[in-house]
């Protein structure tokens, strides 16, 4: 089984992206640290199946565990977009909250 | 038609406004349940422990001569299986907590899985031993990543 590092991480980024959104300038460090470690892991996935510490029966298993793994980043990138989101939404809340609060002030004053 | 007489109508649009201020107060964006800090340390705690079980594997043992055989390391991996299991217990009971909760039980399952596959060869590699130790600190950067993620509500990203 051949694997290019390279593409593996480039379809990893743009899944991220697709995830996120327009959240992606504020997970983009925790994103590029996950790609980091992914491919250190899978540098030495490789190695170690070259050295023969790794049967091809295993590596192809590993390589499945790579994508539960990927299914954790993602699932931790989306708690960042989650609470990105709720926290835009109870701003927007806060805002409409003192406005009318304001208008009751202004009605009392008349 | 007859006009309600001003101070009523000035009164009628008073009582709308409060009811919405009210309402709007009662109003809430829940997505995630709130960061706790308990379960963060947990999370420190239980990941010093596999890092230290892979450690000390590495510097103390050989797979030479059954020095890794599963018989002397099986302790070891109930305790940390029982430290997962209570982190999967208590991510699973918080509402809206389905991202941490996925990434405990994926933990959980390759966790088994390595254990499985050490008690069937009965060693472990020196190779295979610097790779699950480095799946497993990737895993609880992702857990504490979402646990420290949930802080953003309340403050601004880091």
């Amino acid at each position: 089984m051949n694997i290019n590092i390279d593409d593996v991480l480039a379809e990893m980024l743009s899944t991220m992206k697709g995830a996120v959104g327009e959240n992606w300038s504020e997970v983009k460090t925790v994103a590029q640290q996950f790609l980091q470690r992914r491919k250190e892991r899978l540098e030495l996935l490789a190695q170690l199946r070259i050295s023969g510490d790794l049967s091809q029966e295993k590596f192809e298993s590993r390589l499945l565990d790579e994508k539960l793994i990927a299914e954790a980043e993602l699932n931790a990138v989306g708690v960042i977009s989650k609470a990105l989101a709720q926290k835009a939404a109870s701003a927007g809340l806060d805002i409409l909250k003192k406005a009318v609060g304001t208008a009751i002030l202004g009605a009392i004053s008349k | 038609m007859k006009q309600p007489p001003r101070h009523l109508k000035k009164r009628i649009i008073l009582s709308a406004f409060i009811l919405m201020f009210l309402s709007l107060n009662a109003c809430k964006v829940t997505l995630l349940p709130g960061y706790d800090a308990n379960i963060s340390e947990q999370i420190v705690n239980t990941a010093k422990a596999v890092d230290k079980f892979y450690l000390s594997m590495q510097d103390n043992t050989s797979a030479e001569n059954g020095g890794r055989a599963f018989s002397k390391f099986s302790e070891q991996y109930v305790n940390i299986e029982v430290e997962l299991n209570a982190l999967l217990s208590k991510n699973k009971i918080r509402p809206l907590n389905q991202n941490s909760t996925r990434i405990c039980e994926i933990t959980l399952e390759l966790w088994t899985k390595y254990k499985e596959e050490h008690k069937k060869d009965n060693t472990l590699s020196d190779g295979l031993v610097k790779l699950n130790q480095k799946t497993f600190s990737d895993l609880f950067f992702a857990m504490q990543v979402a646990e420290k993620g949930k802080q953003i509500i309340g403050n601004p990203p880091q």
